[in-house]
């Protein structure tokens, strides 16, 4: 009887303040080194060109927007102020229905107009074909 | 009649519950451990073009590209024709990584969709980072 009586006085007396000291210097460590990482992107994967020798048979009409490496905007061949060029075309687009939108971009353009046309386009549910344009070639 | 009192004031001090503090601790301690991702961030933070069409991406892999078209990993500057062995070896250590390139406004295309076309090559799904 007076055993366990004594048991349970050991017990209430564990010490906690080593195993207190551990958790705390591991909490702060956590906290110092989280980072909260909230990104939002937009997809530019390309798909794969397609093999040389394959032509399609009924090549689609295409509507080609260029950016020069002044990020000058021209859309097939128009000069058109880049924020227009999705007006510009949408009109094209009512001429020519089911056309492929083909981006040519010149390699030295700014890369905030190329997210900009595609999310432009995007918005519209347009799909369009990002080409970039070598400037030795 | 002082002496009893002080007794009794180091009586309470010795008793002092600290269960509900330790609950909070180890809750505390647990939530950040759950939340913490060991990302090498690329030590810079690049003006990010607008975009409204962005979808919320978690990536395990961080690629900045700046102004200066430096291609920035884990805080160190490369050029775009060393990148491709640090990125597979990132890559082979997190198999299912998916990655997020934080292109500057004003870098080149060129800088960055040659980035991007690598991570294809690699068969790691990317998105290009925006605000």
């Amino acid at each position: 009887m007076r055993r366990r009586r004594n048991k349970t006085a050991d017990e209430a007396e564990v010490d906690m303040t080593p195993m207190l000291d551990i958790v705390f210097i591991m909490l702060i460590f956590f906290i110092v080194t989280a980072t909260f990482l909230d990104e939002r992107g937009v997809d530019l994967t390309q798909p794969p060109p397609p093999p040389d020798d394959d032509t399609p048979q009924n090549p689609k009409p295409a509507i080609t927007v260029y950016v020069d490496n002044q990020s000058i905007c021209s859309v097939d061949s128009n000069q058109t102020e880049c924020d227009r060029v999705s007006l510009a075309v949408e009109r094209l687009l009512a001429d020519k229905p089911g056309a492929n939108i083909i981006l040519r971009v010149n390699e030295s353009a700014r890369h905030g107009m190329l997210v900009t046309l595609k999310d432009e386009f995007d918005q519209k549910g347009l799909g369009s074909k990002i080409e970039i344009v070598k400037n030795n070639t | 009649m002082a002496r009893r009192s002080r007794t009794l004031i180091e009586d309470e001090d010795a008793e002092l519950n600290m269960t509900p503090m330790l609950d909070v601790v180890f809750i505390l301690l647990i939530f950040f451990i759950v939340t913490s991702v060991f990302v090498k961030t690329p030590g810079i933070d690049p003006v990010k073009p607008d975009a409204v069409t962005a979808k919320d991406w978690d990536p395990g892999i961080l690629i900045a590209v700046n102004a200066q078209n430096e291609v920035w990993i884990d805080k160190r500057p490369y050029e775009i024709d060393e990148i491709r062995p640090l990125i597979t070896a990132m890559r082979d250590e997190n198999p299912k990584a998916q990655a997020i390139l934080i292109g500057d406004k004003e870098a080149d295309v060129g800088t960055v969709m040659a980035v991007q076309e690598l991570m294809q090559d690699l068969n790691i799904a990317t998105r290009v980072s925006t605000q």
